[in-house]
């Protein structure tokens, strides 16, 4: 706060009048606790303090990042943007800057955590699975964010965040788990710990069965996965733009029992509830029963299709990577695990997918590969733990009217293939998902 | 800045550390990306910090900071220690440092012109021209990036290491993207991402884009109409960046020692290689032969130190199809009982260095692109890498091209869309049975390399030219 506070006053004294200018800190303090082999091995923690400034000037843009070290002084920053704002191309794009009545004040004073507290954590996860091979990371997070801009928005926001996430392994298995909160202290490692032990001890030798369409219970990993992807690249309204979004707003494109919500205001939400910008983002229904409606927009992306900005800049990507929600939460069904699994007659438990890329944007097919944990179920029973499958599959399909059978009664944060902290989701029960290849190809 | 790295490093040593080592870094980076003639982010920043690591017992602390006062840089020190000190928590088996020679040196990537140093309306002008003329050929969405980085670095250790070094990058790229009815297909030049190295403002004017545009439109376009890649088992033959990527994925990424290790086991994955077979394990046919050089000019892993301060150099890490060699760090090499081959960084000087591919290549064989083609009866050639996708053990790999040719009775003949191929690591290696030589033998860059918690994006090289592989699965489908 004293750095922001120190840089920002003296950069308002060199900023002319005739230029629209834009002005961003992130202070954070990082800290991750890394194991494997069962003991840690790698501790780490890194303080930050970055400043952004945009200057928008007879039609023209320039972006500078700086970390505060690198910058002489508030002034000369100043005088080297507006130097190179000259050489700029024109911008036809610009669309602005949020008004002074979008300030939001969420600053607070937060104290980072030690890294005794993380080993404490780790030695619990740990200590469940003994004579098992443990490895994965805690962290802690503490993040503050300032934007000012010559609209005479003034906004702040303060966000902390911890997770655990990790694997048990043996010889022919592995089984992981993963958890986060807006605190360490309400992290279970225990039975974080003792959630992946399982999965690693019951998934033991695993056979392989053919390639084919299946049946599958997706634990939140994989669920989460499908959804981030059809978060980045389908809700995304640059996407949309661009032509490559699969999403078909106000049409039943997905299965009635799924609705998503992006929220940054709930209960134990992570993450900053201002954007880039430095507006609060808007709270959206971005799929109601199955029914998409809603897009991810920045200031940009509104200007030029011409709808209601939702506030979903990301920090550090400038309006290059169009909008992204990163507070989604997808409804909770009613189904226990048990009674999804009693359901399948003959299908596949997948707890995390691995890898995933896309084939091609508009159909969103995905190839990637199951881990950590995946079981043949036989008649409403597992059966026997199953090795690594390749899939091959649409995930807009996936999610599509009628092969949606059942939604999980309780969700939580789920780790993705684009970060933690993103999703909150419950497990799916999926009529159809296809696997191309097994273990030999 | 040397002096800065020597209080840290006391501090450290004073604290209780038995090894310390320090970076400051000076990063500066340029990027500038353009959409169908509209330049849609320029982007200038750069950074100055310390990263300090402390080695106490069996685990590292490293502590980073962008306050280069006195007392800060004195204070990290102290925090090095003290978070190593807290992994004493859940210890595990204490292990030594691989020696390596204490040197004072200095280095400077060569290069013709710094990127810096020219000015940001002709790389501007570059992008906007090129993406605007393919948008006019007929370009549903024509793109293009350029990236420069500057890093200097200074590296002081509790052994007496002294190093400074400046790395120059530079690269970029431009692709066109067609849209159909439900589908896109794009091609990319020179390779999908960009093409990096080492070097200046030179190393993109040798790109020559001007000469690309009407091809990548053209082709980009014609990919909508083409017929889809069939499925079946075919002898594929790749072009050289698709195979840098394969190189990239089933070969480089599974011989990282701190992988085999399992230190990446629950986030980037193991390996399918074990120690025990070193020397012994068949990867491949008698054609693959693999290095790891951190020499080679201009690729985009050279340098002169590693981020350890062990030198540079060449290893043989596949002989004649045999696994001979592994990537290491100072740390991992004492306790697998191998040499430190100077293949540890880190991306900036906020995070911890970890075992980094340098530039793995497959050395040329003795064929040509036009040979291999000529000697194959039923097969496809495939340009250009689309998707990627391999398992956590490096074994079960499915890759995407943006375009493929089938090849029959020794001639290229109809264009095919969405090819993809399939395989597993030693079986695929296992069936190359031509290689292009010396002549196409291209440094190819990966730019995007994720690995380590906190995540670090690596700069790697692949040197490769086109090779043939025998019975292929090509042609999956969703």
């Amino acid at each position: 706060m004293k750095d922001w506070n120190n840089f920002l006053e003296e950069a308002k004294k060199h900023i002319p009048n005739s230029v629209e200018c834009e002005i961003k800190m992130i202070s954070a303090v990082n800290s991750l606790t890394r194991f494997a082999n069962s003991h840690i091995h790698q501790n780490v923690e890194e303080e930050v303090s970055d400043v952004y400034l945009t200057i928008h000037k007879n039609g023209k843009t320039i972006t500078l990042n700086s970390n505060i070290t690198s910058i002489d002084s508030p002034n000369s920053f100043i005088e080297k943007a507006l130097v190179q704002v000259d050489n700029s191309p024109d911008d036809q794009g610009w669309a602005g800057m949020p008004e002074s009545e979008s300030s939001f004040n969420g600053y607070k004073e937060v104290k980072s955590k030690d890294p005794e507290e993380r080993a404490d954590k780790v030695k619990k996860f740990i200590e469940v699975g003994k004579g098992f091979n443990a490895a994965g990371y805690c962290s802690t997070n503490v993040d503050h964010y300032f934007v000012w801009n010559t609209n005479g928005l003034e906004s702040s926001d303060s966000t902390t965040s911890a997770f655990i996430d990790g694997i048990f392994r043996t010889d022919t298995s592995s089984g992981s788990s993963h958890r986060g909160a807006t605190s360490l202290e309400d992290i279970d490692s225990e039975e974080t710990g003792l959630e992946a032990f399982q999965l690693s001890k019951d998934s033991q030798n695993p056979e392989d069965i053919d390639p084919g369409k299946y049946e599958v219970v997706l634990g939140p990993e994989a669920v989460s996965t499908i959804l981030v992807f059809l978060g980045v690249y389908g809700f995304n309204a640059k996407s949309k733009i661009e032509g490559t979004s699969p999403i078909q707003l106000d049409s039943q494109q997905f299965d009635e029992k799924l609705t998503l919500i992006d929220d940054p205001y709930r209960d134990k939400s992570l993450g900053f509830k201002i954007d880039a910008s430095g507006a609060p983002k808007k709270t959206l229904e971005i799929v109601k029963d199955g029914v998409p409606k809603s897009l991810f927009h920045t200031r940009r992306t509104a200007k030029e299709l011409k709808e209601e900005n939702t506030f979903h800049e990301l920090f550090g990507w400038g309006d290059s990577f169009g909008g992204i929600g990163t507070n989604l939460y997808l409804n909770p069904g009613s189904s226990t695990k048990e009674e999804m699994i009693s359901d399948v007659k003959r299908g596949i438990y997948i707890n995390e997918f691995w890898y995933c890329r896309v084939l091609d944007p508009i159909t969103q097919v995905v190839t990637g590969l199951n881990r950590n944990g995946s079981f043949l179920i036989e008649n409403g029973k597992i059966t026997k733990p199953v090795g690594r499958l390749r899939f091959t599959q649409s995930f807009i399909s996936s999610l599509g009217v009628g092969n949606v059978i059942s939604v999980g009664s309780e969700s939580r944060f789920a780790d993705s293939e684009f970060g933690e902290g993103i999703l909150n989701v419950p497990m799916l029960h999926l009529k159809d998902f296809n696997f191309t290849g097994g273990v030999s190809g | 800045m040397f002096d800065l790295l020597q209080q840290a490093v006391d501090s450290a040593i004073a604290s209780g550390a038995k090894y310390s080592d320090a970076r400051i870094l000076n990063s500066k980076s340029r990027s500038i990306s353009a959409r169908n003639g509209d330049i849609e982010d320029f982007n200038e920043s750069e950074s100055i910090g310390i990263g300090i690591r402390a080695l106490v017992g069996s685990s590292w602390g490293f502590y980073s900071t962008y306050d280069l006062s006195n007392a800060s840089i004195i204070n990290s020190g102290v925090k090095a220690y003290n978070i190593a000190k807290a992994s004493a928590r859940v210890p595990g088996k204490e292990f030594p440092l691989a020696d390596v020679p204490v040197v004072e040196d200095e280095y400077t990537t060569p290069h013709e012109k710094n990127p810096f140093s020219i000015s940001s309306s002709d790389q501007i002008n570059l992008l906007a021209k090129s993406t605007e003329e393919m948008k006019k050929l007929g370009s549903s969405h024509a793109s293009g990036r350029l990236d420069f980085w500057d890093t200097e670095k200074w590296f002081f250790s509790s052994q007496g290491h002294k190093i400074y070094q400046n790395i120059v990058e530079s690269g970029g790229g431009i692709s066109s993207l067609s849209i159909g009815d439900g589908e896109t297909q794009i091609r990319s030049y020179p390779q999908s991402f960009g093409e990096y190295r080492t070097g200046g403002w030179e190393v993109v004017e040798s790109f020559k884009f001007e000469n690309e545009l009407e091809r990548l439109v053209e082709e980009s376009k014609r990919l909508l109409t083409a017929p889809q890649c069939p499925e079946g088992t075919r002898d594929l033959i790749l072009e050289g960046s698709q195979l840098a990527l394969q190189i990239h994925e089933s070969v480089g990424h599974a011989i990282e020692l701190d992988r085999i290790l399992g230190w990446e086991a629950a986030y980037a994955g193991a390996s399918h290689l074990d120690l025990k077979k070193l020397n012994k394990h068949r990867y491949g046919s008698e054609l693959m032969n693999i290095i790891a050089d951190a020499t080679l000019p201009g690729a985009l892993a050279t340098f002169k130190y590693d981020d350890e301060g062990t030198p540079a150099q060449r290893v043989n890490i596949v002989e004649e199809g045999i696994w001979k060699g592994v990537l290491t760090g100072r740390d991992s090499a004492a306790i697998a009982g191998v040499s430190p081959g100077g293949m540890v960084r880190a991306d900036g000087y906020g995070r911890i260095p970890m075992v980094r591919m340098t530039n793995v290549g497959l050395l040329p064989g003795d064929s040509s692109l036009d040979e291999i083609i000529e000697a194959t009866d039923d097969g496809v050639y495939m340009e250009t890498n689309r998707s990627w996708s391999i398992d956590d053990i490096r074994l079960n790999f499915q890759f995407g091209c943006e375009a493929g040719w089938l090849v029959k009775n020794g001639k290229i003949t109809d264009m095919v869309k969405n090819p993809t191929y399939t395989g597993i690591t030693p079986n695929f290696w296992g069936s190359m049975d031509m290689l292009a030589g010396e002549d196409e033998w291209v440094f190819w860059g990966t730019p995007n390399c994720g690995k380590g918690q906190p995540g670090q994006v690596g700069h790697t090289g692949h040197p490769s030219s086109p090779a043939r592989f025998k019975n292929v699965r090509i042609g999956v489908k969703g």
